[in-house]
């Protein structure tokens, strides 16, 4: 899988290469954009991950310049700017998704994984870890190949745990994805408690191959 | 207490006037009184000269010892050589016309006859009655000075009505004139330079103020934007460290925490930013925004959360409350208020949401009495259960409304229950 990061901050492209290529992606840089537009147009990438203020001209101007070149991209845009107008100018403009910084890790590996799956054309859809499969499309749970019912948030978590299993999933990432803002309310991490306690339940009844750990008191992974 | 500008003056004018008024009328009768006495002693005086004149052709006349018609009388005088000197002086004498005493001049004067009898001569004449021209001389004084200072203040009055009219249209401008509204001040067009010279400087001032607002509203937003960069680093830098195996649960548990921390940072500066765009007119674009589904919409968002807390809702709806007014905004809005609904509740609380077509009430059970309604949209107020909260969550919503003029939030507490309250 191959990446392109158009980002200007040296320090964001150092921990989001980091990030990505322990997760085995194939990460290239471009940091104006001049040089992205060189990379865009040349090679083809599984997805790229665009900033909105480059050095040079705006991510905005590289989508329509890809969109004037008739060439298709998947692009998530990541934007310090989080304004709707840019967000719909983007989505117009072909991108296919918008993430605002500051983003959590496992919620930028969420959003690239679901652009690549829409990316390929007939591929496998399904998530699969160990004796469980999870279909993002119709949001649909089996382990053993029998459908476990899980609530909406029980599945947005499960979600989350599949995409990157053995490593750690901190509570407050989980409750800023499932909640939304405000996410760092004590109540709310309860709930996030009582939500994995359900889903634990679930998998265990569902004979699964596998279980949520609790970490410390930081958050929990999936073994 | 303050009068107006029209009777300001007005004031001041009834009291000099009286004052002038007042000296003009006794230099005015010192003046006519010294002319009268001395027409009237002149008069006298000749009298005498013919009288005695009279008496040397002819010395009956002498016999004159009463006032009669002549309106003098002679008599002898009891001194010898008593000196030829006028005295003068004002008398009261029965009138028979009318029928009381009334002032009379009398001139009293001696003089020799042919032979050298000393006779004295007086002579007399009805003057003036002092008394009855000073009654109406201030009489006639009072009518002038009333009519004086009448037509004084009606001209006053309708003059200056005419020529303030441009200043109270400014006042009433100035009125209207809301912060953050450039246009909302109309300048009065009027051709007096006082004015004029007002309602420029009126401009001025307001576009001072109203650039220097501005300013402070891009810098917040520029404060806020620039500030996501470096959080985001350090939160994606904390989120590597923590994928560290080796790190002790100490270690990991500090990193967490000193995340949270940045994150609620995040929050903050998010909401920040939020109402600096409320307020920079960002979200201008308008839709029809149906109330009901959108707060369906947010309440099945929430359901999970709602369960968990054992809150029951109650939706009641009787009529399609519809408002033209940004789909991002309204959604923030009424997220924002059901969020709250939920977060200030109690054990086995409840949340109602009653929807009407012209209102929009959400409101819940809370441990906490009624809030005070002066303060809670204020940015940064924070209530007493609350060290969570960023305070800014109420003030957004109060900064959405005042976008659109024609909703009217209103915060009850009736019944233990806290009450929010949207109505067009």
């Amino acid at each position: 899988m191959k990446i392109l990061l158009i980002e200007d901050e040296i320090e964001l492209i150092a921990s989001i290469k980091e990030f990505l290529e322990k997760e085995n992606f194939l990460i290239e840089t471009a940091m104006s954009f001049d040089a992205a537009l060189e990379k865009v147009l040349t090679y083809d990438y599984d997805c790229i991950l665009l900033d909105i203020m480059l050095p040079g001209g705006t991510g905005l101007e590289l989508l329509q310049r890809l969109k004037e070149e008739g060439k298709k991209q998947s692009i998530l845009i990541l934007s310090a700017k989080d304004s709707v107008e840019d967000k719909v100018a983007g989505l117009e403009l072909g991108a296919d998704d918008y993430l605002a910084k500051p983003f959590h890790f496992s919620e930028l590996l969420a959003r690239i994984k679901s652009i690549i799956r829409r990316g390929k054309q007939g591929g496998e859809q399904v998530i699969t870890y160990k004796n469980a499969t999870l279909n993002p499309e119709n949001r649909e749970v089996r382990i053993n190949n029998q459908i476990v019912t899980l609530n909406r948030k029980e599945f947005d978590i499960f979600y989350y745990f599949i995409l990157r299993p053995t490593k750690l999933l901190e509570k407050t990432t989980i409750a800023e994805t499932v909640w939304g803002d405000n996410a760092d309310q004590a109540d709310n991490l309860d709930f996030i408690y009582s939500q994995v306690k359900n889903l634990r339940k679930k998998l265990k009844e569902a004979k699964a191959d596998f279980d949520i750990q609790a970490v410390y008191g930081v958050g929990y992974k999936l073994i | 207490m303050s009068i107006s500008v029209k009777n300001y003056t007005s004031r001041y004018i009834a009291v000099v006037i009286l004052i002038v008024m007042a000296i003009w009328a006794l230099l005015f009768y010192a003046f006519m009184m010294d002319e009268v006495y001395d027409n009237i002693d002149d008069g006298l005086k000749n009298q005498k000269i013919e009288i005695i004149r009279a008496v040397y052709s002819d010395s009956t006349l002498l016999e004159t010892k009463d006032f009669g018609i002549n309106q003098f009388r002679i008599t002898p005088s009891v001194e010898k050589n008593v000196p030829v000197k006028d005295v003068f002086s004002r008398e009261f004498i029965f009138m028979p016309y009318d029928g009381e005493d009334e002032p009379y001049r009398v001139l009293r004067t001696s003089f020799n006859t042919a032979d050298g009898t000393p006779y004295s001569l007086e002579i007399r004449t009805s003057t003036v009655e002092e008394d009855d021209y000073l009654i109406n001389l201030a009489i006639s004084l009072t009518v002038l000075y009333i009519v004086i200072v009448l037509s004084i203040l009606m001209v006053n009055y309708y003059v200056l009505s005419k020529a303030w009219k441009p200043f109270t249209r400014i006042l009433h401008n100035l009125n209207e004139y809301r912060f953050g509204e450039v246009t909302s001040f109309i300048p009065v067009v009027t051709n007096v330079k006082e004015f004029e010279v007002l309602n420029a400087n009126i401009e001025s001032m307001i576009a001072r103020n109203e650039k220097a607002f501005d300013n402070q509203k891009v810098f917040l937003e520029n404060a806020s934007h620039e500030l996501q960069t470096p959080l985001a680093i350090t939160i994606n830098k904390l989120e590597l460290v923590l994928s560290d195996e080796s790190l002790s649960e100490e270690q990991m548990i500090k990193i967490a925490d000193a995340k949270k921390s940045l994150l609620r940072m995040v929050n903050l500066n998010k909401s920040l930013l939020l109402l600096s765009r409320i307020d920079n007119d960002q979200y201008n674009s308008v839709g029809q925004v149906n109330g009901n589904t959108l707060l369906l919409d947010i309440i099945n968002e929430l359901k999970e959360i709602i369960e968990f807390k054992g809150l029951s809702i109650d939706v009641n709806i009787q009529g399609e409350f519809t408002v033209n007014m940004n789909t991002n905004l309204a959604s923030i809005l009424f997220s924002n208020l059901i969020r709250n609904a939920i977060k200030y509740n109690m054990d086995e609380g409840k949340i109602m949401v009653d929807i009407s077509v012209n209102e929009i009430r959400i409101s819940n059970t809370s441990n906490s009495g009624a809030l005070n309604p002066d303060y809670i949209f204020e940015r940064f107020y924070k209530g007493k259960q609350d060290n969570q909260s960023n305070g800014l969550g109420l003030s957004i919503v109060s900064s959405i409304l005042n976008k659109y003029p024609f909703l009217t939030l209103q915060y009850l507490y009736v019944d233990d229950l806290h009450t929010f309250s949207i109505k067009k």
